[in-house]
C-alpha cells in the first residue's frame, strides 16, 4: 500500500489540489498547493529510498526506478519553493489591487495541473504516455505565460504555443517512427511504445529508420527542452510569465523535457551505438552555449538574462549527456537539480524584484542591496550560485563535466564550452553587479523621465498608480506606451530612477510588507549549498540514476 | 511497319490538322458569340480571312533582320511536323516515336522564334510582348513536360503514340486519380500556350493586356496568314494532345481504313467538343491581371508535378 | 469493380486529395478559404483512416479511432478556427514572406525532398499502404513552411494543423495507427491547442485591435 501511495502521490496530489483550487477561497487553495508541492517531495523521497540500489517499481504505467526518482526529486523541490514563492506572489498581487478572483483560481489550478502533468511524464513506463503528458504542459503553461494580460505577455504566450506545438509535433512524428521500426519486428499496440521493452530490443530496429527518429525526437524534445535551434520561445515565456511560473518552468519543465531525451537516448544508443546521438547532442548543446553567450552579453532585461543563462544550462546539460559514461552522467543529474533549485530562487526573486521596482529592466534597478535588501540578497545571492561559486552545486558539477570531458577525449569541446561559459560569467556578473551594487547615476536613463520601457502587466499598473493617474484596472498602460522605446507612459510614472532612489508603493490597498518571503528563497538556497557539498543519503540514489542513463 | 502507309498517314494527318484549325477557332468563336447573345460570324470566317491575307503583299519594319522574315515560316514549320508526327489520328507514329520532349521541344522552337521576331521588330510592342511571351514560356513548357510525363512512368516509355496506345489498351493501369491531377495542369498549360483567356485576350490589342498579340502586331499579308495560321494549329496540336492522352477512346491502333476513318472522325468530334467548351469558358472567365499570371502557372507546375510524384508513389495496387 | 479495385481507388483519391489541399493552403488567401481547404482535408484523412480500418480484422477500435479522428478534425476544429476568423472578418494574407509563386515552387521542392526522406519509412514497414507515407511527410514539411512564412495569425494555426494532420497521415499509413491511448491525448491536446490559439486571439484582439494580430514582433534582442 505503501508503495503505492508513492507512485500514485506524485500523480494525485497536485491533482487533487487542483481540483480543490476551483471550489476554495484564494488563501487556502494557495496553502494546499503547496501542501501538494510538499507531498510530491515527499513521496520522491520516499521512492528514492525504495530504488536508490537499482530496484525498479511497476503498477500498470508507472514506473519509477533510480533515474525517475532522482527526476521527481526535483520536480518536488522547486515545486515547493515555486509555490511557496506563489503565495508572496499572489498576496502581492492582491495587494496591488489586480487580481481577480478568477484569475487567482485559475493560476492555481494550472500550476497544480501543470505540476501532475510532469509527474505523470517522468513516473510513465511508457514513450507514448510521456510525449501526450509533455504535450499536455504546452496547453496548460500557455495562459499561465500570458496571465498578465499585456500586449507582450500575449504576444510571448502565442509564440509559445505556436513554436512549441510543432516542435512537440516533430517528436510526435519521433515516436512514430520509433513505433513504426517496432511494429515492423513484430510488437503491437501501446507495448511497442514500452521503454523497458524498447531498449531490450532496440538492436533488432531498422537502423537508417532509427537515424530519422533520433534526429526528430531530439529536434522535437530539445524545443520543449530549451535547446538550439528551437529555442525562441524560451526568453520570451520566461521573461513575460509570473516569477513562480517561470520558476517552474525553467527548474522542472526544461529537466523533464532533457529526461525525455535521456529515456529515448537509451533506446537509440541501443539500436545505433552511441556515436550517432553523441554527436547530434553536441551540436545542439555547443550551438546552445554560443548563442546563449553571445545574447546574454546584451541584454537589457533581467529575466531575460535569466532565461538565457538556463538556455546556457541546459546546453552544458547536453554536453554532459553527450560524452556519456557514469562520471559526466551523475553531474549531469546533480546540474540538473542543482540549476533547478538555484534557478527557481533566482526567478521567484525576480518576479518580487520587478512586483517592487515596476519594471524588468537592467537599468531601472541600481544599487538594489541598498534600496531593496529583503528582495536583492536572495537575488543576489542565487546569480552567484549560477555563476557556479562554490559551495554551490553548479561548482562542483561544472568541474565534473569538464574532468569527464576530458578523460573520455572530448578536451576540445570542454575547451569551446569553457570559453563560453566564461562570457556568460562575465555577462553575467556585470549586469547582476550593476544591478546589486550599481552607483547612483546610470550612464544612460533619462533624468528625470520615467523608464518603464519593458511594460509589464501587474507591477508597472501599480507603479504608475503612485503618480496622479491611475490607470485602469489590470490592463497596462497601453495606447501611449511604446514597449521598446523610453516614452512616458500616461501619468508620471515614480519608478526607480536613480537620483531619489524611490521605490514606488502599490496603488491601491495595502503598503508593501516584506513579510516571510525570504524564507522559502533562502530555503532553496540553502538546500542547494547542502547539496553542492554533501550529498548524504542520496549518493547512492544520483549512482544508480547516472548508471540507468547510461544505459547499463 | 509498311512505310508507305505511314508516311500516307502522316499526310493525310497533317492536311487533316492544317483544315480544321482555323475551323476550330471558327467554332471556338462561334459558341462564344452565341452566348455573348450575338449573331458571331460564320465557322468559315477564319478561313476567309487567310485567304484575304494571303492575297496581300506583306510589309516588314524598316530595321527588321533575318528573325522577322523567318519566324512566320518557323512557325507554321514546327507546327506542321508536330500535326504529322502526334498520336492524333491513330496511336501510332511515321517516325520511330514521337518522343513527348522532341514535341514539346518544336513547339518551344516555335516560341521561341517568335519572341525573337517580337524584339526584332525595335517597337516597344514587340519587346513588350516578347518579355511577357518568355516568362510565360518559363513556367508552361516544364509544366507540359511533367503532366504528360506523369502518364509516362505508368507506362515506361515517353513516347506519345505508345502513352495514347496504351491507354487504349489497358486504362487502369494509366489512369490514377492522380492523372486528373495532371489532366487539370495540361488544360492550364494549354491555356496559357495557346494565348487564351485567363492568361492572355486573343482579341485585344490594348497594351495592358497584349501578350501574343503584341509580339505579332508588325506582321501583314501573308505573314500574318502564317502566324494566324500556325497559331490555330498549335491550339488544335495541344486540344488534340489533351483529348488523346487523356480520353483515348476511339483513337485508331492499326493502319487499316477504317479504324483510322473512324479515329479521324471521333478526333474531329472531340475536337469540336473541347473548342466548344474553350469558348463557353471564355465566356465566364475574365484575364487575370499579369502579376497574377505567375501564380496561376506556377500552381499547374506544382499540380503536375504532383501528379508525377502520385505516379511514383501510388504505382501498383494497394491491396496485397 | 472488385472490392479490391474500389478500395484502391478510394485510397489512391483520398491521397491525392490530401496533396492537393496542402498546396491548395499555399495557393489560396482568403483565410476562410483556408478554412475550408482543412475540412477537405480532414475528410480525405479521416477516409484514409477509415478504409485501413474496414480491412483489420478486429477493426472495431480502429474504426472508433478513425471516427474520433473525423469528429475533431472535420468537425471541431474546423468550428473554433471559424470563431477565430470572425474575429477579423474578411482577412487575407497580404505581407507573407514568400509570395505565392515561390510559395508554391517551395512546396514542389519540400514535396521532392519529402519523397526522398520518407524512404525509410515506407521501405520498413510491413504494410501495402506505407508506400504513401512520403504524402504525410509532404504535409509536415508544407506546414512546416507555412508557420514560417505568414504572418496572419489564422495562417500560422493552419500550419500547425497540417503538421499534425501529417503526422497522423504518416502514423495511419505506415503502422496502421498508434495506440488509443496516444491517438486520444494526440485529438485532445490538438482540440485543447487550437482552443488556447482561439482564446489568445481572441484576447488580443479584443485589448489591441484586429490589425494587431500580425505584428508580433516586439520581443526581441
Amino acid at each position: 500500500m505503501r508503495i503505492d501511495l508513492a507512485l500514485y502521490g506524485p500523480v494525485a496530489a497536485p491533482l487533487a489540489a487542483a481540483l480543490l483550487a476551483v471550489l476554495l477561497p484564494r488563501r487556502l487553495a494557495a496553502f494546499l498547493s503547496l501542501l501538494a508541492a510538499g507531498a510530491m517531495l515527499a513521496a520522491a523521497l520516499v521512492l528514492a529510498s525504495r530504488t536508490a540500489h537499482g530496484e525498479t517499481v511497476v503498477d500498470g504505467l508507472l514506473r519509477a526506478d533510480a533515474l525517475t526518482s532522482w527526476l521527481l526529486v526535483t520536480v518536488g523541490a522547486v515545486a515547493t519553493i515555486a509555490c511557496w514563492a506563489g503565495l508572496h506572489h499572489l498576496r502581492d498581487e492582491a495587494d496591488a489591487g489586480h487580481l481577480a478572483g478568477r484569475s487567482a483560481r485559475r493560476y492555481l489550478v494550472l500550476v497544480q495541473a501543470f505540476l501532475a502533468c510532469m509527474a505523470v511524464a517522468v513516473l510513465s513506463a511508457n514513450l507514448g504516455v510521456l510525449w501526450v503528458a509533455v504535450e499536455a504542459t504546452t496547453i496548460i503553461t500557455a495562459f499561465l505565460v500570458g496571465h498578465h494580460r499585456t500586449r507582450a505577455s500575449l504576444e510571448a504566450a502565442w509564440k509559445y504555443v505556436v513554436l512549441c506545438s510543432i516542435g512537440v509535433g516533430i517528436a510526435f512524428l519521433g515516436t512514430v517512427c520509433v513505433y513504426a521500426a517496432a511494429v515492423a519486428t513484430g510488437a503491437s499496440g501501446l507495448h511497442a511504445l514500452d521503454w523497458t521493452f524498447l531498449r531490450e530490443h532496440a538492436a533488432q530496429f531498422d537502423p537508417r529508420l532509427m537515424r530519422l527518429a533520433a534526429g526528430l525526437v531530439l529536434l522535437g524534445f530539445g524545443t520543449k527542452a530549451g535547446l538550439a535551434p528551437m529555442h525562441a520561445w524560451l526568453p520570451d515565456a520566461h521573461s513575460q510569465a509570473p516569477g513562480p511560473v517561470s520558476a517552474l518552468m525553467s527548474g522542472v519543465l526544461l529537466a523533464v523535457a532533457f529526461s525525455a531525451i535521456l529515456r529515448y537516448r537509451a533506446v537509440f544508443d541501443a539500436a545505433l551505438g552511441p556515436g550517432y546521438v553523441r554527436a547530434l547532442l553536441l551540436v545542439t548543446a555547443l550551438l546552445s552555449l554560443a548563442l546563449a553567450a553571445l545574447l546574454l552579453i546584451g541584454q537589457r532585461d533581467y529575466k531575460r538574462l535569466l532565461a538565457y543563462s538556463s538556455i546556457e544550462h541546459m546546453g552544458l546539460v547536453a554536453l554532459g549527456t553527450a560524452i556519456g559514461g557514469p562520471l559526466a552522467l551523475s553531474a549531469v543529474l546533480l546540474h540538473i537539480l542543482g540549476h533547478g533549485l538555484v534557478k527557481a530562487v533566482a526567478f521567484c526573486s525576480a518576479g518580487q524584484l520587478l512586483h517592487r521596482v515596476g519594471s524588468s529592466r537592467i537599468d531601472a534597478v541600481r544599487h538594489a542591496v541598498a534600496t531593496v535588501p529583503a528582495v536583492a540578497a536572495p537575488f543576489g545571492v542565487a546569480l552567484v550560485a549560477l555563476l557556479a561559486m562554490p559551495p554551490f552545486p553548479l561548482f562542483a558539477t561544472e568541474l565534473g563535466l569538464a574532468r569527464a570531458g576530458f578523460t573520455a577525449g572530448y578536451g576540445w569541446a570542454i575547451g569551446v564550452a569553457i570559453l563560453l561559459v566564461l562570457v556568460a560569467f562575465g555577462a553575467i556578473a556585470r549586469h547582476g553587479l550593476s544591478m546589486l551594487l550599481g552607483s547612483s547615476t546610470p550612464d544612460h536613463s533619462p533624468a528625470p523621465a520615467p523608464s518603464a520601457a519593458d511594460v509589464t502587466g501587474g507591477a508597472a499598473g501599480a507603479v504608475a498608480g503612485a503618480g496622479p493617474v491611475a490607470p485602469a484596472g489590470d490592463a497596462a498602460p497601453t495606447g501611449d506606451a511604446e514597449p521598446t522605446g523610453d516614452a512616458a507612459p500616461a501619468g508620471g510614472v515614480a519608478v526607480l530612477t536613480a537620483e531619489h532612489g524611490t521605490v514606488s508603493e502599490p496603488a491601491h490597498g495595502r503598503p508593501y510588507r516584506v513579510g516571510l518571503r525570504w524564507v522559502p528563497l533562502t530555503l532553496g538556497l540553502l538546500a542547494a549549498a547542502v547539496v553542492g557539498v554533501w550529498l548524504g543519503p542520496l549518493a547512492p540514489l544520483l549512482d544508480s540514476a547516472a548508471r540507468i542513463a547510461a544505459g547499463q | 511497319m509498311n512505310h508507305g502507309a505511314t508516311v500516307a498517314l502522316a499526310v493525310g494527318q497533317t492536311a487533316l490538322l492544317a483544315v480544321v484549325a482555323p475551323y476550330l477557332v471558327g467554332v471556338t468563336r462561334a459558341v462564344r458569340a452565341r452566348l455573348e447573345g450575338r449573331g458571331g460570324g460564320r465557322l468559315r470566317q477564319p478561313w476567309r480571312d487567310l485567304r484575304k491575307l494571303l492575297r496581300k503583299q506583306p510589309t516588314s519594319p524598316p530595321d527588321a533582320s533575318l528573325f522577322f522574315v523567318a519566324a512566320p515560316p518557323v512557325l507554321l514549320a514546327t507546327s506542321l511536323i508536330v500535326a504529322g508526327a502526334g498520336p492524333f489520328v491513330a496511336a501510332t507514329s511515321v517516325f520511330a516515336s514521337a518522343d513527348l520532349i522532341v514535341v514539346v521541344g518544336l513547339l518551344l522552337l516555335g516560341t521561341v522564334a517568335l519572341a525573337l521576331a517580337g524584339l526584332d521588330t525595335g517597337t516597344a510592342f514587340g519587346g513588350m510582348g516578347a518579355s511577357r511571351e518568355m516568362i510565360i514560356a518559363a513556367l508552361v513548357e516544364p509544366t507540359l513536360l511533367l503532366s504528360a510525363f506523369a502518364l509516362s512512368v505508368r507506362v515506361g516509355s515517353t513516347d506519345l503514340s505508345t502513352i495514347v496506345a496504351a491507354g487504349v489498351s489497358e486504362p487502369s493501369r494509366v489512369f490514377t486519380p492522380a492523372s486528373a491531377l495532371a489532366a487539370i495542369a495540361l488544360a492550364i498549360a494549354t491555356l496559357a500556350e495557346t494565348s487564351r483567356i485567363p492568361v492572355d485576350n486573343p482579341s485585344t490589342h490594348l497594351e495592358l493586356t497584349m501578350v501574343h498579340e503584341a509580339m505579332v502586331l508588325e506582321y501583314s499579308g501573308r505573314d500574318l496568314a502564317l502566324v494566324e495560321w500556325a497559331a490555330a494549329l498549335r491550339l488544335t496540336i495541344l486540344l488534340g494532345l489533351l483529348a488523346n492522352l487523356f480520353l483515348p477512346f476511339g483513337v485508331a491502333t492499326s493502319l487499316a481504313p477504317l479504324p483510322l476513318l473512324i479515329g479521324a472522325l471521333v478526333f474531329v468530334l472531340k475536337l469540336v467538343v473541347l473548342a466548344a467548351a474553350l469558348g463557353a469558358g471564355e465566356v465566364f472567365a475574365a484575364k487575370l491581371r499579369l502579376f497574377r499570371v505567375p501564380e496561376l502557372l506556377a500552381g499547374s507546375f506544382v499540380l503536375s508535378l504532383l501528379a508525377v510524384l502520385a505516379a511514383f508513389i501510388l504505382a501498383g495496387p494497394v491491396t496485397p | 469493380m472488385t472490392a479490391d479495385q474500389l478500395f484502391d481507388l478510394a485510397f489512391n483519391l483520398s491521397c491525392g486529395l490530401l496533396l492537393l489541399t496542402a498546396v491548395g493552403t499555399l495557393w489560396r488567401r482568403e483565410v476562410s478559404a483556408l478554412i475550408t481547404i482543412l475540412v477537405v482535408q480532414g475528410i480525405a484523412l479521416t477516409a484514409i483512416a477509415m478504409l485501413l480500418a474496414s480491412r483489420q480484422e478486429d477493426g472495431a477500435e480502429a474504426v472508433w479511432v478513425a471516427a474520433g479522428v473525423g469528429l475533431v478534425k472535420v468537425v471541431i476544429i474546423p468550428l473554433l478556427l471559424l470563431r477565430v476568423q470572425r474575429l477579423v472578418p474578411g482577412a487575407r494574407e497580404t505581407r507573407p514572406l514568400a509570395n505565392v509563386a515561390s510559395s508554391l515552387l517551395a512546396a514542389a521542392v519540400l514535396s521532392l525532398l519529402a519523397y526522398a526522406a520518407a524512404r525509410p519509412l515506407a521501405q520498413v514497414s510491413t504494410l501495402p499502404t506505407a508506400r504513401a507515407t512520403p504524402i504525410g511527410l509532404a504535409l509536415v514539411l508544407i506546414g512546416f513552411f507555412l508557420a514560417a512564412t505568414r504572418q496572419r495569425a489564422v495562417s500560422q494555426i493552419v500550419g500547425v494543423l497540417l503538421v499534425d494532420n501529417g503526422i497522423a497521415a504518416i502514423a495511419f499509413l505506415a503502422t496502421d495507427g498508434v495506440p488509443l491511448i496516444v491517438e486520444l491525448g494526440v485529438s485532445v491536446d490538438l482540440v485543447l491547442a487550437v482552443l488556447v490559439l482561439q482564446v489568445l486571439t481572441a484576447r488580443l484582439v479584443q485589448t489591441f485591435g484586429p490589425t494587431d494580430l500580425d505584428d508580433l514582433r516586439e520581443l526581441r534582442d
